[in-house]
């Protein structure tokens, strides 16, 4: 493919501009979000795209080089994207007193049985592994 | 300090409906999110996490103009847009560390779905037993995860993705602070125990805190975060089946 100009042409902006790196990610998206709606899918349009971008890697049609910088970029500052979501506490000024409390303790006490629980089991699960696995 | 708020709140209120009125919040939520990102970077304690100074300081300015929830949202929820594409993003990791996955994919399988499972057993049994509303208990079922994926998994089972995003944040700056203490207490071997630590209790935040212990242990909470995430998403509907 590289023997056509403008192919040539479109993959040099790629490789150096990381905007143009995220109108590609657009893009997949974009196909993404279609082919649910089109063909009905039951899974969302962004879990389709995130699975024709490992199709298109893995595949070859696309280097990783060609999105990476834009792909680092989405992923790191996302929290500016969804800080309009978390200001929905404002129209919970009741979580202040006892309901704030509870909230509180349960993302903690749940947070922390997540992360003994997942921790324990990996590193069980992975001795395991070693164990039986590698001679 | 009053008379400015009022006066602040007088003149956002001639706008409240105008252009002027988005393009302001925009901008708000822009420097507030700079704002914080520099904080962190001159300071880096966990409390001072832009995940909660960003949105505190929009908060704090919105109290203060008397601005609603609605009327924020609706300026400035194109934002969430970009999440879309972020998601498709979450492909390249995969695809860097397919190397890592094809060595420990059942050790990882393992760590996602006990680490699912008990993140959405934990939220249910802790809000049944505080006495906590249907509508809360199910928007705290996806708090593990990344941001997109959670808001995506609360709409399936039917919670409400704004409070879950509440939640999210709340679970990563949480999970950030604990997972250091965890980590000097459990007898931990291996860089992928270390990882999806990480990845599973505090996602995007704990990828970040991962990353900084070790590369692998980065690499590895970044995965199990994007895989934990991609499973639940499309666990989703059995979830809606268990429910019932």
């Amino acid at each position: 493919m590289g023997h056509f100009p403008l192919v040539r042409f479109v993959h040099r902006i790629v490789q150096h501009s990381r905007v143009a790196q995220i109108v590609v990610l657009v893009g997949v998206w974009g196909l993404g979000d279609l082919a649910t709606h089109v063909l009905n899918l039951p899974v969302p349009g962004a879990i389709v795209g995130l699975a024709l971008m490992l199709l298109l890697l893995g595949t070859g049609l696309l280097r990783p080089s060609s999105v990476q910088g834009g792909a680092r970029l989405l992923i790191g500052e996302m929290l500016l994207f969804f800080v309009p979501a978390v200001l929905a506490v404002l129209d919970h000024v009741d979580w202040l007193g006892s309901l704030g409390m509870k909230l509180f303790a349960t993302v903690l006490l749940g947070t922390l049985f997540v992360m003994l629980g997942t921790a324990l089991a990996v590193d069980l699960s992975y001795r395991w592994w070693v164990r039986h696995a590698v001679r | 300090m009053r008379l400015i708020s009022r006066i602040a709140g007088g003149c956002v209120m001639l706008f409240v409906d105008g252009l002027f009125f988005d393009v302001f919040w925009v901008m708000v939520t822009l420097v507030a999110y700079f704002a914080a990102r520099f904080l962190y970077r001159r300071y880096p304690r966990w409390w001072l996490s832009p995940l909660l100074i960003a949105p505190l300081l929009v908060l704090g300015l919105a109290l203060a103009t008397h601005v609603g929830y609605g009327a924020y949202f609706h300026a400035t929820h194109w934002l969430m847009l970009a999440l879309g594409p972020a998601t498709v993003a979450f492909a390249l990791p995969i695809y860097e560390h397919r190397a890592v996955i094809r060595r420990h994919w059942p050790v990882l399988a393992i760590g996602v779905v006990v680490g699912s499972s008990i993140a959405m057993g934990s939220a249910w049994g802790l809000a049944t037993v505080f006495g906590l509303s249907d509508a809360l208990r199910l928007s705290l079922l996806p708090r593990s995860m990344s941001m997109p994926f959670a808001l995506i998994v609360a709409d399936d089972i039917g919670g409400i993705p704004d409070l879950t995003a509440v939640f999210v944040v709340v679970t990563a700056v949480i999970g950030v602070a604990m997972g250091e203490i965890l980590l000097k207490w459990l007898p931990l071997t291996s860089s992928l125990a270390r990882g999806s630590l990480f990845g599973m209790g505090a996602h995007g935040a704990g990828v970040a805190k991962a990353t900084e212990i070790g590369g692998e242990e980065g690499s590895i909470a970044g995965l199990v975060m994007i895989l934990s995430g991609v499973a639940n998403v499309l666990a989703a509907p059995l979830v809606v089946f268990l429910l019932r």
